[in-house]
């Protein structure tokens, strides 16, 4: 009895599938297009909501699947499961029930397996990289656009003999009977937000991009410091809802910008030293228990300001000169702030559409939608097509996960008897 | 064309903003630490304070925006403001206040900064000094309603004159009493 289910994407929400669907027995095939699974959830440093760290969640060992590394044996050692890195959709043909499914699946240069991070490579060239301490699957990667003479001599002195240079790319045809499309979020890049100077002006930055600065394992060890010149950093002020709510590019409230600038804010004010945050918003919208974040962050001393930026432009001092319209007080205010944060809006994956367009599916700006949409049943998406995660939209780690689990009893409910 | 100082930067905005190196940020420590402040940093801005206050539709800055400036570090302008003298005391925005902020054990403390700094307007300086004066705000004068319910003239037994002294060793003495 083998009726496989492919799953796209190794966010947290593809890796709870995947690995729940082959602890029951059932055979999976997990596809990701990086050479590391994590997605997104890697380099968050601190989560929501229980404050541990992405990379152990210390406090919460008895919650599966929200923990990075949780997964590393399963995912290179169960039976059941097949993970193939590197790899994307070309076709999917086929009826509901039994697709056809061409994969793409780039050289595996380096064979996971095999690998046991010793790090001799890494010594001989710059091709060789580890992402993350926790990567999974645990191997180093190989970028070949930056091959140079040490790597054949990497190859060589490997121990393991995991790698090969020589790796072709290749194809490979499936045949499945359920699909989850879990291929995630992308943050926006507010390049055409011409009002914030994203990528024009020094020292403005996205969320995602503040979140690998405060990383510990990050490149500069956690420290704040300018972009521009490297000078530690004093003033942070951030903007809420940066191509979200807003008609011009994105309709909908992104869900968790909210929340997680709140929890960078409070790390910043009371992890690091004399920085002082200030937040620019029109609603903080903290869903549920995330409230506490924001009473936090205001009794940590975080600005809150309530309006919206008027100019943007860099200042005498190095830092990002701000004009802010402060709507409660009908008054202008001026800042000089070291790093300037956008809040960007969570949008569709790059890609996204294609895997759509391909499976039949309903869309929602970008996103995967359910099939019915008066049905609560959200992660149905299509006939033997279910979607999890923020492959439907803007979701925090919890949610994703819950919903990769409803996925797994649906399929497990449609094969009894 | 003869040289001129021209500038060719961006425009300049009409009203200049407000500098923020330029406000106090410890004004919201300041007032955390008196003796009804700890609660202030708390406001989320939502102006329930301002709705509740039966005064604040003849005020420049609400409640809740004095609040905010609180905040802000807008010190100098909050405590010069005549929105903290006029405040009726009546609780109404502290009993509202979904945060748990002591709106008007706030304006209290603002009163009491002001005042150290001088900073008080003319009529409350004139009632002060009447205070002072009398020992009493409202002196008891022998009018027809005391005779009407048959009192003496004389509030019997009312002297001021302790109270005047241990008055003018208070800080009303000393602000009001000084010239
Ligand atoms: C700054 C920031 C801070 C955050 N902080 C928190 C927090 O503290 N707590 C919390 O709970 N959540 C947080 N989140 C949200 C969290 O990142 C997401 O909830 C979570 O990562 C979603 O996981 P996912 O599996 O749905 O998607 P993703 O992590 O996006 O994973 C999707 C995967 O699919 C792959 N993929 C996409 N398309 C294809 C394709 N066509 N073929 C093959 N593979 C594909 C991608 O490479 C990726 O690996 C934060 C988000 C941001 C931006
Ligand atoms: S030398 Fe081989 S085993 Fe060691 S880290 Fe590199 S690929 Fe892995
Ligand atoms: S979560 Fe907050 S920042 Fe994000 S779109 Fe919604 S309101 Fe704006
Ligand atoms: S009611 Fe309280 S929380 Fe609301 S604006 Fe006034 S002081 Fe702030
Ligand atoms: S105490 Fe003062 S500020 Fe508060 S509601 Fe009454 S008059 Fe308004």
């Amino acid at each position: 009895m083998s009726h496989p289910v492919l799953i796209i994407g190794a966010g947290v929400a593809g890796m709870t599938a995947a690995v729940e669907l082959a602890d029951s027995g059932i055979q999976t095939i997990l596809v990701e297009r990086k050479t590391t699974v994590g997605g997104n959830a890697l380099d968050l440093y601190k989560a929501f909501p229980t404050d541990d760290c992405f990379y152990c969640f210390e406090g919460n060992r008895w919650r599966p699947g929200i923990r990075k590394c949780f997964y590393r044996s399963a995912l290179l050692d169960q039976p059941n499961l097949v993970l193939k890195t590197n790899t994307t959709i070309k076709e999917i043909s086929g009826e509901p029930g039994s697709f056809t499914v061409v994969l793409s699946v780039g050289p595996q240069y380096v064979d996971a397996a095999k690998c046991i991070m010793c790090g001799v490579c890494l010594e001989h060239s710059k091709a060789f990289d580890i992402v993350s301490p926790q990567c999974q699957p645990q191997a180093v990667t190989y970028d070949p656009s930056k091959a140079d003479d040490g790597a054949k001599r990497a190859a060589e002195e490997c121990p393991t003999k995991a790698i090969d240079l020589d790796a072709e790319p290749s194809e490979e045809t499936v045949n499945v009977a359920d699909v989850i499309v879990a291929t995630g979020y992308h943050e926006m890049q507010p390049v055409n937000i011409d009002e914030y100077g994203y990528g024009k002006i020094p020292n403005v930055i996205t969320q995602l991009e503040l979140a690998q600065m405060l990383d510990p394992n990050g490149v500069a060890g956690g420290v704040l410091t300018r972009p521009s010149d490297g000078e530690p950093v004093r003033s942070v002020m951030m903007v809420q809802c940066v191509g979200s709510r807003d008609e011009n590019y994105y309709p909908y409230c992104s869900k968790i910008c909210c929340v997680f600038a709140l929890k960078h804010a409070n790390i910043i004010v009371l992890e690091r030293e004399n920085i002082s945050v200030s937040v620019v918003y029109m609603d903080i919208r903290t869903y549920d228990r995330h409230e506490r974040y924001y009473r936090e962050a205001r009794e940590a001393g975080v600005n809150f300001i309530r309006g919206r930026v008027q100019i943007v432009r860099p200042s005498t001092s190095g830092g990002v000169e701000v004009v802010v319209y402060d709507s409660l007080l009908d008054r202008y205010l001026r800042f000089d702030a070291d790093l300037f944060v956008l809040s960007s809006a969570l949008e569709a994956p790059e890609g996204g559409s294609e895997i759509i367009k391909a499976l039949g599916l309903r869309e929602s700006s970008g996103f995967v939608a359910p099939a019915n949409p008066e049905s609560e049943e959200r992660v149905i998406v299509g006939d033997h097509v279910y979607a999890c995660g923020t492959a439907l939209g803007p979701a925090e780690v919890p949610e994703s996960v819950t919903q990769a689990r409803a996925v797994v009893s649906k399929i497990l409910q449609s094969r009894r008897g | 064309m003869a040289e001129t100082d021209d500038k060719t930067g961006p425009p300049v905005t009409l009203i200049e903003p407000i500098d923020m190196t330029k406000l106090d940020p410890n004004f919201r420590k300041e007032i955390q630490n008196m003796p009804d402040g700890d609660e202030v940093n708390a406001c989320f801005a939502c102006s329930t304070c301002t709705a509740a206050c039966p005064i604040a539709n003849q005020w420049k800055y609400k409640p809740h925006q004095l609040i905010r400036m609180i905040l802000l570090g807008m010190r100098e302008e909050v405590l010069s403001s005549r929105e903290i003298w006029e405040c009726l005391t009546c609780f109404q925005c502290q009993e509202r206040c979904p945060q748990g902020v002591r709106v008007t054990d706030i304006i209290f403390d603002l009163r009491d900064l002001a005042s150290e700094e001088g900073k008080i307007p003319d009529a409350v300086k004139f009632l002060a000094k009447e205070l002072l004066e009398k020992g009493q705000l409202y002196v008891v004068t022998a009018d027809w309603e005391r005779e009407d319910l048959d009192l003496e003239p004389e509030v019997p037994g009312l002297s001021t004159d302790e109270f005047k002294e241990i008055l003018k060793r208070t800080r009303t003495g000393k602000i009001a009493g000084g010239e």
